[in-house]
């Protein structure tokens, strides 16, 4: 089942290694309990083999792409995985909800939500890397559209190569955001060997004014 | 050709099978739109339908299930006609004249809002668009498949029904649990789609036969509608990339026959079945009889989500979003207050409410476009099924187009005008509708004479085609306190309407004690006398306790609550007080209320009310809000700035002071001093992310501004009209994405062209005070609290 890691939802909510009181150590318990009951999980996978160009371009499906960040990350790879996951509607509809009554509730919701959707990620991650071990691959850390310099645009190719609005009812609008809004969709390498790719906090550029980097405890 | 009426359900029709699934075979790339080869390889498109008419279906598919202006901005019109002629040339190819073209419309791949950001009346005219193009090219019938959402699948039945006077049939989509995408159960989805008057309904894609098995069985029991089967050659497996399906004809064949027992009668494939699939299972059920279903018919009312049976056991019908004899509702009328609204229809459904009544009329207010409006606001936050009440037929409509299920309608009466106003209504858009036994003459004294109306009620209904399960008798309570045989009469007729009319009944309760002291005591004592008569629907007020009370009691009384589980579980660890007056029910005696300046500090919602309330009996509210109100919030405003509390302990304050100004409103009425300033807020045009901007909001009114929300997805002009229209000084703007900071820095430009002197402050993830800079804002507003600060000091510098 997918779970929302108490640290990653105090991050989500700008808490920096403070503890927060019992009323919102209750408020998270309680909305993280009406979360499970109200997300339907929901992802779609497919494997493409990937070749890399001298002008640093690259051909995933049928793209064209250039972006030398998704560049270094698959640098090695002989096949990528591109991935979309959503924990549904229903963690929109709790937000909606209780933006009417209680704004911190809404805050709670937004980032058990994003927490939730990360767990999801993690196992169809893990999922994928299990699959790769039986071909002595490795996985590379996630890429998504929007991260760097990877073009949002390649959401409109997301949605179209893996069909997403209809395996896993994720749609887009003009304006290319995901609804559900608690959706993810990345590029996974698979290769024999680990490459140099930083991750995670590391590989952002706005790590040092980012309220939601890791960072040391206090 | 035999009309596709005169078979439908009468005999075995049979469908085509998978089409993408065949195609891509052909040479189809993953990722390419099939509808494009009705003009690039028509030939494949004809040989694809040739060969499901060789197998010996009855009917085909065009191939537009994707075909829409969305995806096909400049050409839409082409394509349709030319999958239409594909379709023609394989039926006169291949000698069957005697086969169906179906018009194929599949999901618009957006979702519709409040969930997405497709407005219904766009998606209804999206899927209008392509009707009368098929319509003009001669299809047989239209087809809705494989809808993952009710409410989009009610816009595409309004859209064929609307342009066309051909056979819908509709196909829906469930996971293996047995729920569409979008929430909704087989009982919600049969409910919706028999109230707008499908052909037929059934079930397509996303599962094999064997897996569809138990929702067919579902499905079967739930409508007597012919139903459609269509499923996949089993769940997707994946080899290289590329999907593929496994279950073999013969397989496939041995469960769409088992599924003949259950009583379908239209059958075909979906993804990765071909025409051996349907050779096999036509060998199969053509000459077997189709099976005669026994659906036990019921009274249904839902929401997108919710199914809420009538006549099974009595319901709860939440009366308080009604503005008659409430003076804060009728200020929240008056003021567009819809937020008001929704806080009433959350507490009602906290409180136990069934179904929530929805009555808007108030002089003054333009009831039609506020019922619409409601509607729609109230189905993004509420999962109950509402009851639409209105005596004006353009309110009923208006707000039953918008809803996302069958509304209870309220109501229509024994008038012969009124009754020819409303019941069209009901025959197109669905819905149950509660009759009143009154008429030309007014209202009877006898029970047999309100009999007499609702008889004729029933009558009138069935030449409507509204069945009369659909129809609830609303038996009139009348206050005792001007006929004191009132009571009885109404309780005659509810009791007479179950056994003489077979008809379900309502009763809108507290009416009876109209002009006595202590209406809950009367109240709550006729809604168990009318559980006890056979009362269907009770409207009543579900946050009082006496009537709750006397609710769980009547139903555990006439054997209505199984073990009387719902009674203990209510009422199992609670002490009732003996207070004969109010009678209430409470959890123990709380402890002494914490002053309000402490509660908005700790961020105490309920308590903070409560100690506002209990401050107002010895303190002016201006002094109140000065005093204690605003110290905390300041207090708590600093500790954020200065980073010793952090963003959740600021929310919850602001819940506080939120709750506690609500409480010196519904005290003292709107009183809490002069405004500091008014504000527009809107969320730009393409960005559906407004929690950031929603937050701004709270704040900004508890610090003493009138904030002018515009909601999310604002396109620029609305936000520039509204500006002038109001002479607005600060307006603020939220995006998220670089992809909508686009439409702000478009919002910019014209609010400078046209209201000059207004300031703009932004605020949303990507933005920066450089950024901001940059796209033409006065100001960059980091956070909440920023927004605030800024506002005080435009409203300080300007006044």
């Amino acid at each position: 089942m997918i779970k929302a890691d108490r640290k990653e939802v105090l991050r989500y909510l700008g808490y920096r290694g403070s503890q927060p009181s019992a009323e919102m150590t209750e408020m998270i318990s309680d909305c993280i309990r009406q979360l499970e009951e109200a997300i339907v999980p929901a992802f779609v996978y497919r494997r493409f083999p990937v070749v890399f160009h001298d002008d640093g371009t690259m051909d995933i499906a049928d793209m064209h792409i250039r972006s030398e960040g998704l560049f270094r990350n698959l640098k090695g790879c002989s096949a990528v995985y591109m991935t979309a996951c959503t924990i549904g509607p229903g963690c929109d509809r709790l937000i909606r909800r209780a933006e009417v009554t209680s704004m911190s509730r809404a805050a709670v919701f937004q980032a058990a939500g994003s927490a939730m959707a990360e767990d999801l990620c993690d196992r169809v991650n893990e999922e994928i890397r299990i699959r790769e071990e039986k071909e002595g691959n490795v996985l590379r850390p996630r890429f998504s559209p929007g991260y760097g310099d990877l073009p949002l645009e390649l959401q409109r190719d997301f949605m179209r190569i893996l069909n997403m609005s209809k395996e896993c009812g994720i749609t887009l609008t003009d304006t290319l955001l995901m609804i559900p809004s608690k959706s993810v969709t990345a590029f996974i390498g698979a290769a024999a060997c680990q490459g140099d790719a930083q991750q995670g906090c590391d590989a952002c550029a706005e790590r040092a004014d980012c309220i939601y980097s890791y960072r040391e405890e206090l | 050709m035999t009309a596709f009426r005169e078979l439908l359900g009468r005999e075995w029709l049979f469908l085509d099978g998978g089409s993408g699934t065949i195609l891509q075979s052909m040479g189809l790339r993953g990722g390419e739109l099939p509808e494009n080869w009705n003009l690039t390889k028509p030939e494949n498109v004809i040989a694809l339908h040739s060969n499901y008419l060789n197998a010996g279906s009855d009917v085909i598919y065009t191939n537009t299930f994707g075909a829409n202006r969305l995806k096909f901005p400049g050409n839409l019109e082409e394509i349709v006609r030319a999958a239409v002629a594909n379709a023609g040339a394989a039926r006169i190819q291949t000698g069957r004249e005697d086969a169906f073209i179906a018009l194929d419309l599949g999901p618009t791949g957006r979702l519709l809002e409040p969930v997405g950001d497709l407005p219904f009346e766009k998606a209804v005219e999206l899927y209008a668009e392509i009707v009368r193009i098929g319509v003009r090219e001669g299809v047989d019938l239209i087809v809705i498949e494989t809808m993952s959402s009710g409410y989009e699948a009610k816009a595409a039945v309004l859209a064929a029904k609307e342009n066309s006077d051909l056979p819908v049939m509709v196909t829906v989509t469930f996971n293996e649990r047995g729920k569409m995408l979008t929430g909704e159960s087989p009982e919600c989805i049969a409910a919706l789609l028999e109230g707008l008057r499908v052909d037929a309904l059934g079930i397509n894609c996303s599962l094999g036969p064997k897996q569809m098995y138990p929702i067919v069985r579902e499905m079967s029991e739930l409508t007597d509608l012919p139903l459609i089967v269509k499923p996949n050659a089993g769940l997707p497996k994946e080899k290289h990339g590329r999907t593929y399906y496994d279950v073999t004809a013969d397989e496939f064949a041995a469960v769409m026959n088992d599924m003949a027992d259950l009583g379908i009668q239209v059958a075909g494939g979906c993804c990765g079945t071909g025409p051996d699939h349907i050779r096999k299972t036509i060998e199969l059920l053509k000459n077997r009889p189709l099976v005669r279903r026994n659906v036990r018919k019921r009274t249904v009312v839902t929401s997108g989500t919710k199914a809420v049976e009538i006549g099974a056991k009595p319901v709860i019908i939440g009366e308080r979003i009604n503005p008659t004899g409430k003076k804060r509702f009728r200020q929240a009328l008056a003021e567009h207050d819809i937020n008001y609204i929704l806080q009433e229809a959350l507490r009602q459904e906290d409180a136990g409410a069934d179904i929530l009544d929805v009555n808007l009329g108030m002089p003054g207010i333009d009831e039609p476009a506020l019922m619409e409006e409601t509607v729609r606001a109230l189905q993004g936050v509420t999962s109950l099924p509402l009851q639409l009440d209105s005596s004006d037929p353009e309110a009923l409509e208006r707000g039953m187009r918008v809803y996302n299920g069958i509304p209870m309608i309220n109501s229509v009466n024994g008038k012969a005008k009124n009754m020819k106003a409303v019941m069209p209504l009901i025959a197109k858009y669905g819905g149950v509708l509660v009759g009143l036994c009154l008429d030309e003459n007014g209202i009877p004294d006898t029970a047999g004479g309100r009999l007499e109306i609702a008889g004729r009620i029933c009558r009138q209904a069935e030449e409507f085609g509204i069945a009369r399960r659909d129809i609830v008798i609303d038996g009139l309570a009348m206050t005792i306190s001007s006929d004191q045989n009132s009571a009885n009469t109404a309780l005659e007729t509810i009791r007479r309407a179950r056994d003489e009319l077979h008809v379900s009944t309502i009763l809108g309760v507290s009416n009876i004690s109209f002009g006595l002291p202590n209406r809950q005591i009367i109240n709550s004592h006729f809604l168990s006398m009318a559980v006890a008569n056979g009362l269907s629907c009770a409207i009543i007020n579900p946050n009082n306790a006496d009537m709750m009370a006397a609710f769980r009691a009547s139903l555990a009384l006439t054997g209505n609550d199984d073990n009387c589980m719902e009674y203990i579980q209510a009422y199992g660890n609670v002490e009732i007080t003996s207070e004969v007056r109010t009678g209430s029910v409470s959890k123990t005696v709380p402890a002494q209320p914490a002053g309000l300046g402490v509660c908005i500090e700790r961020g105490l919602a309920e308590q903070a009310s409560k100690a506002a309330k209990e401050a107002l009996k010895t303190m002016a509210p201006l002094d109140l809000i000065n005093s204690e109100l605003v110290p905390a919030l300041d207090k708590v405003g600093k500790g954020f700035e200065q980073g010793t509390l952090f963003l959740p302990q600021l929310l919850m304050s602001a819940d506080a002071a939120k709750a506690a100004f609500a409480a010196i409103k519904e005290t003292v009425g709107d009183n809490s001093g002069q405004k500091k300033g008014r504000v527009i807020l809107a969320t730009v045009r393409g960005d559906i992310h407004d929690i950031g901007k929603n937050i701004v909001k709270v704040m900004l009114e508890n610090y003493g501004y009138e904030v002018l929300d515009l909601g999310k997805d604002v396109p620029p002009e609305v936000i520039a009209e509204t500006a002038v229209r109001e002479n607005i000084r600060l307006v603020g703007l939220s995006a998220l994405m670089t992809t909508t900071v686009v439409s702000m820095e478009e919002t910019i430009r014209l609010l400078r062209e046209r209201k000059p002197d207004a300031k703009i402050v932004v605020g949303g993830a990507v933005l920066t005070q450089e950024y901001a800079g940059r796209i033409g804002a006065d100001a960059y507003a980091k956070d909440a609290m920023a927004t605030v600060r800024y506002a005080d000091s435009v409203f300080k510098e300007n006044s």
